[in-house]
């Protein structure tokens, strides 16, 4: 089954007197389950295609499929809902809501949805436990280092069992040691509850970890490589 | 130094537009309060002023002398003796002819019809005119003349209570200063309509002299009415008129704030009513000023600390915070002076009407429409207070800045 | 219902995350709530006694006469229906406080002085209820009864006519024909009023007595009736009208001191001018604490937009923060009103300006007046139109796109 398939998307941006083009008709297929690593220089791109595949932004053509569903058509409120119910989120830096202590933002999103006090708790214990948090539930994002905060980004993310979980230079700004703690977290979320991974990232600790690496260059695709082959 | 200075200020400007909207809305608290002091003293002022002079040109004028007491009692013998050459000699001495002798009596008039119990004033019609405005409020027949005699002039409405016009005749009846009975027919021969109720209904005014006779005053009156050039001239006219009055008798004179303390109070009352819905305003621009100040200092504290490091004084941050605050304060100050005199000339071309005016201005004899003037003292008064009061409450973050340590100021989120 | 719990949590935190913000514009908010209601206590206060007082004066929150009477108020122009059938319907019609009274102009000599005044022919009996007179502040005594044929007149009347209890005043009117009535009375009491004008105003006797004097057998000026709220006089204005014959007038307090009755309409207009005055200066500070809040968490809101938070759930999150501000400084400010007001129930002496507050129709003492009403109505505006200023920046906060937010830097 494939989790995300994106059509000749195609995306410019005016900057100054240029034209960027940050999608050039670009056309991918992850299955369900994979872990995939966008790699591009700067401005190559990829924070682009994540945000068309999560619905954050808006191609100026092309398609967008998540689970079987086109998205690019649909309005605001459906597209934060598909965000809500679908899609899990890490982005570079200020992953937390800062009045939130770490249990409630990683509930945040489970309260959303609607889901009951005592399924939320036991659901963001475990999760806290399993990205070795037990003990910092109560704890705020100003009182957490930089690694604590991704680790409670990602298990937000991934706690209310998205299709998809999307993340944006996760660790950019963390030194060596806990990126690739971080990385190997991701890689065990996605053997245990296989959800899909896709990952943008310039890091290369991070790029030779993962299965797939898809390398991008002024919004194109130019090398599609299958690394567990190798 | 000049130049520290002027660098200053113009960081001061920049930062101000770093949030417009944030400035704007500071600016506006300003402004609003500012257009409404502007308009509302105007309108006081002006208010006030009208009272004032509407309340003391029928009568009362700028300042009497009378007997002592009789300004509390207004008994028939307090009398003020050889009245009339007292004012004849005030009026050399003054070298002004707004001097004008009364006598006042209590009396019962009666028509053919009617009788209403009335107050009765003596007057020197030659003189009265140029302390009273009745003689120029008389809308049917005339007003006395040097030499009338057995002719009164009465108010309108009493008129239509005794049923009486002019030509009619109408009895006095009373007591004289000893006692005695008194009792006169006099001629009506001019109706006056001053606007005020209570003088309409219930007053008359007959020539001095045969007053003198009917109620054998023997030479005394009861008021002598001074006018000085406007109500600001008075007090000095009146220290005047106090050094020329004979030490021997028992005379003062008083000025209108005393002959009607209602018309003082009532003003007084007022202002201090007005004094704190004003403070309360300007505090609560105060406040909106602090904590727009304080934000911004918080907000810059990285800022701050970056720059202190490069060697800038604390004093000179707190200099740069109280700069920007007076240039909102400056803003403030004219937008809503100048928004404020616009609206106040508005309404003193078009005059200002509220409803329920009509009655409550009968009470303070101001007319039911206003034209509110602007002047220099209602125009800055308010945008002044409330400049200081902003500046007043940038203190706070200015001094701040100075506890502030420039290492931890840099480390700061 | 969790999704609301949220946002109140949110809500909340979020206020009290700049302390010294919050706590400024509570401050703010609890001034100007403060000043809306304490100023508002105070006018109504004033209005209250003055109204009471001048319906005192009257007295007799709504009156009948001759149609005449109003224009020409002597004894020429008095009720046609005689005195006692008077007595006989209103007594019947079951009224609490009602009185019929020969009212005339009337000169007033002692030996040394004359003044001018309003003489009444009363039955004290019934007078006693409609307070015209405060029976126990009288010095001497009141009248007996409608026979009573001594007088009883104010204490600054007694003191410029320089006479007093037990000595012997002439009073001088008019019959029917215009003939002067005059007698000597005796004084047998002096009244006093809490302004100096009915004191020196208004001379009472017995209404037989003055009856008799002025010739006019079993009739009187005028009947007046008094309800219990005068700001609702119409039912009472009905009742009378129904009881009393066509041709005679029938006024209500409003009529018959048109100053008071406006003063009423013009100082309830005063107090929503000025509730809305206050809060318009307060609702500058309220937006821009808000526009100031939402600019700083720009980032989290967009996280919160990208996570799939709805924008009106922004929206909502704000107005209720705003929300809280309002109820909090609401609280405040009620509080301090309260607290201000209490203490000074027993009257506030303004006598030091008494003369000018004689001018205004008040008396010297104010005693502030907390209505409900004007408290609901300080409140009401300030979180109706409070939490209206605050859409604008709720609004804003709700339409940032989630990127563009989520990249901001300061």
């Amino acid at each position: 089954m494939t989790a995300v398939r994106c059509v000749e998307l195609c995306k410019t941006y005016r900057q100054g007197e240029q034209d960027i083009k940050a999608l050039d008709h670009l056309s991918v297929d992850i299955a369900a389950g994979e872990f995939v690593c966008l790699s591009a220089p700067s401005g190559g791109g990829k924070t682009t295609l994540l945000n068309a595949i999560g619905g954050l932004e808006e191609p100026d053509s092309g398609e967008v499929w998540i689970a079987g569903k086109r998205i690019d058509t649909l309005g605001k409120g459906a597209l934060a809902n598909l965000r809500l119910q679908q899609i899990g989120f890490v982005f570079q830096a200020y992953n937390l809501i800062p009045v939130l202590s770490a249990r409630e933002n990683v509930e945040f999103v489970m309260q959303l949805q609607g889901i009951a006090a005592a399924e939320r708790h036991e659901k963001s214990t475990a999760l806290l436990q399993q990205v070795g948090l037990a003990g910092l539930e109560d704890r705020r994002p100003a009182q957490m280092s930089g690694g604590q905060q991704q680790r409670v980004a990602v298990a937000r993310a991934v706690v209310s069992g998205p299709a998809l979980v999307l993340a944006d230079e996760p660790t950019a700004n963390l030194d060596s040691k806990t990126a690739e703690g971080l990385i190997d977290l991701f890689t065990d979320l996605n053997n245990i509850y296989a959800t899909t991974f896709v990952i943008a990232t310039h890091d290369p600790r991070v790029m030779a970890q993962v299965p797939r690496l898809i390398k991008m260059l002024d919004g194109r695709i130019v090398d599609d490589i299958d690394q567990r082959a190798s | 130094m000049l130049a520290g200075q002027s660098v200053i200020a113009r960081l001061a400007w920049r930062n101000l537009w770093r949030q417009p909207r944030r400035t704007w809305l500071t600016t506006g608290a300003m402004v609003f309060s500012n257009i409404l002091l502007v308009f509302m003293m105007s309108l006081q002022f002006g208010m006030y002023a009208l009272m004032i002079d509407n309340s003391l040109k029928p009568l009362t004028g700028h300042m009497q002398v009378q007997a002592r007491g009789y300004v509390d009692d207004q008994k028939m013998r307090q009398t003020v003796p050889d009245i009339q050459q007292l004012a004849n000699k005030l009026r050399r001495q003054l070298g002004i002819d707004s001097v004008a002798a009364r006598a006042q009596a209590y009396v019962l008039a009666s028509s053919e019809d009617r009788s209403y119990g009335i107050s009765v004033l003596g007057v020197q019609p030659d003189f009265e005119i140029r302390v009273s405005s009745i003689p120029g409020l008389v809308s049917e027949g005339r007003f006395l003349e040097p030499g009338d005699v057995d002719k009164i002039v009465i108010g309108k409405l009493l008129a239509r209570n005794l049923k009486v016009g002019i030509g009619d005749s109408l009895t006095l009846l009373g007591s004289g200063l000893d006692g005695s009975f008194a009792a006169t027919v006099m001629q009506v021969v001019g109706l006056f309509d001053s606007g005020i109720a209570e003088l309409d209904r219930s007053f008359a005014e007959m020539p001095f002299k045969q007053f003198q006779e009917v109620f054998s005053m023997r030479g005394a009156g009861h008021e002598i009415v001074i006018n000085a050039a406007n109500v600001d001239a008075a007090p000095a006219l009146r220290s005047r008129v106090a050094a020329a009055l004979p030490a021997a008798e028992d005379l003062q004179v008083i000025g209108w704030d005393r002959l009607q303390p209602g018309l003082k109070q009532a003003i007084q009352a007022d202002l201090s009513s007005s004094f704190f819905m004003y403070t309360v305003l300007v505090i609560l621009v105060a406040f909106s000023v602090l904590n727009t100040q304080l934000m911004s200092v918080l907000e810059r504290t990285r800022e701050f600390g970056i720059v202190m490091a490069l060697g800038l004084r604390p004093g000179r941050l707190g200099r740069l915070v109280m700069l920007e605050t007076a240039f909102i304060g400056l803003m403030g100050a004219a937008i809503g002076a100048a928004c404020g005199a616009l609206c106040t000339l508005y309404f003193s071309v078009n005059g200002l009407t509220i409803p329920g005016m009509a009655e409550m201005g009968a009470q303070f004899n101001i007319p039911a429409q206003i034209h509110p003037q602007v002047s220099l003292l209602s125009l800055c008064a308010g945008p002044c207070t409330v400049f200081l009061f902003s500046l007043l409450a940038a203190v706070y973050p200015a001094l701040r800045l100075r506890w502030l340590h420039p290492v931890e100021a840099m480390r700061a989120a | 219902m969790l999704r609301l719990r949220i946002l109140f949590m949110l809500a909340w935190r979020n206020l009290w995350r700049n302390k010294r913000r919050t706590l400024i514009m509570l401050a703010a908010i609890g001034i100007g709530v403060w000043a809306m209601i304490f100023m508002t206590a105070l006018t109504q206060g004033m209005v209250d006694k003055m109204v009471r007082d001048g319906i005192t004066a009257l007295p007799g929150e709504v009156q009948v006469h001759n149609p005449d009477y109003l224009d020409d108020p002597t004894v020429a122009n008095l009720l046609p229906t005689a005195d006692s059938e008077l007595q006989r319907r209103f007594g019947a019609a079951g009224f609490n406080q009602w009185a019929t009274r020969l009212r005339v102009p009337a000169v007033i000599s002692s030996e040394r002085e004359s003044r001018g005044v309003t003489l009444l022919g009363i039955d004290p009996a019934r007078e006693r209820q409609l307070g015209f007179v405060d029976y126990a502040r009288v010095q001497g005594r009141f009248l007996y009864n409608a026979e009573d044929d001594a007088i009883v007149i104010g204490r600054a009347l007694a003191a410029t006519l320089e006479t007093g209890i037990g000595k012997r005043v002439v009073i001088m009117s008019q019959d029917p024909q215009n003939n002067i009535a005059d007698r000597g009375f005796r004084v047998v009491g002096l009244f006093r009023a809490d302004l100096e004008s009915l004191e020196k105003t208004f001379v009472f006797t017995g209404k037989k007595t003055l009856q008799s004097l002025l010739k006019v057998g079993n009739h009187v000026s005028e009947i007046a009736v008094t309800g219990n709220e005068y700001r609702n006089v119409d039912p009472l204005y009905d009742k009378v009208r129904r009881l009393v014959d066509e041709q005679v007038v029938v006024s209500r307090w409003t009529e018959l001191n048109p100053y008071l009755g406006s003063m009423l309409k013009v100082m309830d207009g005063f107090v929503l001018v000025w509730v809305i005055v206050i809060f318009l200066a307060l609702s500058f500070g309220l937006v821009n604490t808000l526009v100031m809040a939402v600019f700083e968490r720009v980032r989290e809101i967009g996280l919160m937009l990208a996570l799939g938070m709805k924008p009106s759930n922004i929206l909502g999150q704000i107005m209720i923060e705003s929300m809280f501000l309002l109820i909090f400084g609401l609280l405040i400010g009620n509080l301090l009103a309260v607290a201000s007001i209490a203490p000074l129930r027993g009257g506030i002496d303004v006598s030091v300006v008494a003369k000018g507050m004689a001018m205004m129709g008040s008396a010297p003492v104010l005693y502030p007046l907390l209505r409900i009403q004007d408290v609901l109505l300080a409140n009401a505006v300030v979180l109706i139109l409070g939490l209206l200023a605050s859409l604008s920046p709720a609004w804003r906060a709700a339409r940032y796109e989630p990127i563009k937010a989520l990249r901001k830097v300061d």
